[in-house]
């Protein structure tokens, strides 16, 4: 059966606007391009799943065709849902333990400085080139010792005592990987005199979606709609996140994509720096000392989306000290787990190679990102650290070294 | 989030007028669904080209002069003829400065060869397309060599060999065509009928095969002083790759529009939205404008896709959101409407009056002069009657023009574009 209302790929005029800007169709030519993946070939799909053409696999779901489409096609969507509409399932124990980061994050950072030292291993890392194919080259986020929800614990009650309040989906990366960067986001909503609420949540799903695990992935989405709507709703607050992907994923891929019904939570979500600027505006503006920093700034794809970059640019230019190059937009390559894969890597590192390039000519001492993919694909491709804006407005705050 | 203006579409129009308001110190933002009509056309700026009845305007600034007075709803007349020649200069000079030099025929139009090889009339193009060693060459009546890249099927030179040869001004001169071969035409990952003009342009701007491009371009060319090709430069080097070019192989370079994409068409593109990032400008690309909230005849911010409930704010807006085509304007069974806003439209009440029964009438399409009302300032009026006095209309949205017949879609758009500048400007002071 067709839905009816699933026919976006019927207002496409065929001009191959979206194939100009697609950034994997540009590094290789096995894509053959959002146009020709998406909508060309979903008529042919929906008549018969055998005419699916495998080369589709090749999209990132950077949505970069659909920001430039001028039809409004939802052409990054169509290809993601075909993944799991009309493959068939092979299980891939690389895929499934991708996709799990919050069943990976739980196991390792019991014993972080064990996985941390036997991940960098030559046997692990031939073990995982081999039979894993997960590419030698590819160099691993670190995980922490415990996970910030465990840190939470022990600072809920200042945060409560505030009197307005956030509620905070701080995702795995941070849990697991990067507790540092959510207690900066303490930090800075803090010194707005904002609390901190950090409530029930799984994994948003993005590596879910993307690795084809759908049915995992709306049961995690149902789950933090239910969650966060009921925590806000609560403490009459609205909810940020500090990942441009989460945030894209809990606002748009749910509807969109997953099909799920997130009004509950769609108008008082904000991906972190909304809700800082919409408070600058406002004349909030906390204290901040100099922080003297060579910096250029990259925008991730997911943040281009939702059309947030222009809230992480003002917020980053009320900074005093930071002297900011803004980079032209260009994908990193990375796209959450898929310069993870070993039959994408290459094209992964071609497609930031464009941005990888000009970071080096804008000759900066640091990088600010949004995204925690963004940061690792660049920290490993370039000499340069990655830092996340909030982590930059946390240092002017509180006056520590960057 | 508050800014002094909030563009709606950002096309030639919304960003000609972004551009003179941030340069002027104005706090803008663009939004754009998606990517403008600049993809599709030729990447000349037509000014005016024809009376109607295929009669060419040569002289369109003294043209305008008496056809302003018997046209006054004409966007045009609303600007002025003197106030649409400052507007394309100060265009031609913001380009400029992005590196794209625009040709001019002095005050005369001049014609560049379309895709199918008939010439059109248009005021500025790209140096790779008109300029001085071009028209004395022509002048000079010499052999023309038509060029095309195996494979690419988005141009057919012996289509436009017999379409020129048609024309009486090439009838006394020589034109000849040609193959060249992409050195990665073998590959076989691709097939090379999937090439198009971005692909070609791509491996161009690699430069690795300059040489060996410049080796072939001489021995299909033959003894022709031109060799037209299909756009193919690229969009960011195409200076630098034309120059090289033309000394390697000692010939005129000249570059045919193609099917879209358009590579001459987006070269401007880029250009416009580099100039205003320069000045400051942002641009919210990928999102539509949904609605807005108006009181007491003033639209006070909009609302948009993805913002949901966060809504833009700003002292004037600018509608700059195009025709049928870029969504600008929706046609439904029996009425043609503004989807955004609900503004007054001018539009037959009558369906079959809507279009001629030809495909590709003479005079043009009467759906092409609808568009959205407004008075001389460009304010529309809602459905119900308010005039919103802060909210202007420019470009392809507006009625009482036909482009296609008059040759005139650039112009009005960079005319309306900078005339609101100047009216939000002047109303701040
Ligand atoms: C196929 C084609 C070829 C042409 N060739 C030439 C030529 O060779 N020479 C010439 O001089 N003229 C040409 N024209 C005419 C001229 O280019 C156009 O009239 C002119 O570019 C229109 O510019 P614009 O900015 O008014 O609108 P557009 O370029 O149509 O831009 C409108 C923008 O608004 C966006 N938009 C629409 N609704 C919304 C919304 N609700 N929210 C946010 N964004 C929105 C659209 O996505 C689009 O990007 C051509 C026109 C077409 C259609
Ligand atoms: S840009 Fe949109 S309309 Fe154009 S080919 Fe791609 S999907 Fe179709
Ligand atoms: S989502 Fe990105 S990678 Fe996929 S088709 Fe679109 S532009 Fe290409």
């Amino acid at each position: 059966m067709i839905k009816l209302e699933n026919i976006s790929f019927d207002h496409c005029i065929k001009c191959t606007v979206c194939t100009i800007y697609c950034p994997v169709a540009r590094a290789t030519h096995h894509f053959p391009g959002p146009k020709q993946s998406g909508p060309d070939m979903e008529r042919l799909r929906i008549k018969s799943p055998g005419l699916l053409d495998d080369s589709l696999k090749y999209c990132t779901n950077c949505k970069r065709c659909e920001i430039a489409c001028p039809s409004n096609v939802k052409i990054a969507d169509l290809i993601q849902s075909s993944k799991w509409r009309y493959f068939r399932k092979a299980f891939r124990v690389r895929d499934f333990f991708l996709a799990r980061t919050d069943l990976m994050g739980g196991v390792a950072t019991r014993a972080s400085f064990l996985v941390n030292f036997f991940i960098k291993l030559f046997p692990v890392k031939f073990f995982l080139d081999r039979f894993m194919k997960i590419p030698s080259e590819r160099r691993f986020p670190r995980y922490a010792q415990g996970t910030f929800r465990a840190w939470y614990k022990k600072h809920r009650k200042e945060q409560e005592a505030f009197a307005e309040k956030a509620v905070y989906f701080h995702g795995c990366y941070v849990n697991y990987n990067n507790h540092d960067l959510g207690k900066d986001v303490v930090t800075v909503l803090n010194a707005m005199n904002v609390g901190v609420i950090v409530t029930d949540e799984k994994c948003c799903g993005v590596p879910l979606i993307a690795n084809g695990y759908i049915d995992k992935a709306r049961k995690n989405a149902l789950f933090n709609i239910e969650s966060l709507a009921r925590s806000a709703s609560e403490s009459g607050a609205r909810i940020v996140s500090a990942s441009s992907s989460c945030s894209f994923a809990l606002k748009h891929e749910y509807p969109n994509l997953l099909e799920l019904d997130n009004s509950a939570i769609f108008d008082g979500l904000d991906y972190i720096t909304r809700f800082i600027h919409e408070r600058f505006e406002k004349g909030n503006v906390p204290a901040m000392g100099p922080v003297p920093v060579r910096a250029a700034y990259h925008s991730p794809c997911h943040l281009e989306r939702m059309g947030g970059v222009m809230n992480t640019i003002e917020v980053l230019k009320k900074i005093p000290g930071l002297e900011l190059t803004i980079l032209h937009s260009e994908c990193c390559g990375i796209a959450g787990t898929y310069g993870f894969k070993k039959e994408y890597y290459k094209v992964a590192q071609k497609v930031g190679d464009e941005l990888f390039k000009r970071i080096e000519r804008a000759n900066p001492e640091i990088v600010i990102t949004d995204c925690e993919t963004c940061k690792w694909q660049i920290e490993m491709s370039t000499p340069y650290r990655v830092e996340h804006p909030v982590t930059v407005l946390a240092r002017a705050i509180d006056g520590k070294k960057l | 989030m508050r800014y002094d203006c909030v563009i709606i579409g950002g096309g030639l129009s919304g960003l000609t007028c972004g551009i003179r308001l941030a340069e002027k110190g104005a706090r803008c933002a663009v939004i754009s669904t998606g990517m403008s009509a600049l993809h599709f056309s030729s990447g000349s700026i037509d000014l005016f080209g024809n009376e109607g009845e295929g009669k060419i305007v040569f002289r369109p600034f003294e043209y305008l002069e008496k056809f302003i007075g018997s046209n006054p709803l004409h966007p045009y007349a609303r600007c002025g003829s003197s106030r649409v020649r400052e507007a394309l200069f100060y265009f031609r000079d913001q380009l400029d400065l992005e590196d794209i030099d625009l040709y001019n025929n002095d005050d005369a139009n001049h014609f560049h060869v379309t895709t199918l090889g008939t010439l059109k009339p248009t005021f500025f193009s790209q140096r790779s397309v008109f300029n001085e060693k071009i028209r004395l060459a022509f002048e000079k009546k010499s052999k023309i060599a038509a060029l095309n890249f195996e494979g690419y099927r988005d141009f057919y030179p012996e289509l436009a060999v017999i379409n020129l040869k048609r024309n009486v001004l090439f009838r006394n001169i020589e034109i000849s065509s040609g193959k060249i071969l992409y050195p990665d035409y073998g590959d076989p990952q691709r097939n090379p009928f999937e090439y198009r003009s971005i692909d070609i342009a791509r491996i161009f701007d690699t430069e690795r095969y300059l040489e060996d491009l410049a080796a072939q371009i001489r021995t299909a060319a033959g003894d022709a002083a031109f060799a037209a090709m299909p756009a193919f430069l690229g969009i960011t080097n195409f200076k630098r790759h034309h120059q090289l070019l033309q000394q390697l192989t000692g010939l005129l370079i000249y570059e045919i529009p193609t099917l879209p994409p358009s590579i001459l068409g987006m070269r401007i593109d880029n250009a416009l939205k580099s100039r205003f990032a320069a000045l400051g400008g942002v641009y919210i690309a990928g999102d539509t404008v949904r609605g807005g909230t108006i009181a007491g005849g003033r639209l006070e911010s909009v609302f948009t896709e993805n913002g949901g409930s966060s809504a833009l704010y700003a002292g004037s807006f600018v509608l700059a959101s195009g025709s049928f085509f870029s969504g600008g304007l929706v046609s439904e069974f029996s009425r043609v409407r503004e989807p955004v806003f609900g503004l007054r439209v001018y539009s037959h009440a009558e369906r079959s009056k809507w279009h001629a029964q030809e495909f590709f009438p003479r005079n043009g399409h009467p759906f092409l002069e609808f568009g959205v009302e407004t008075d001389e300032r460009f304010n529309p009026l809602t459905d119900d009657g308010q005039r919103l006095g802060n909210l202007y209309c420019t470009g392809a949205l507006l009625p009482h023009y036909n482009p296609i017949r008059e040759g005139s879609g650039g112009g009005v758009a960079v005319s309306t574009g900078y005339r609101a500048a100047e009216l939000i400007l002047a109303g701040n002071r």
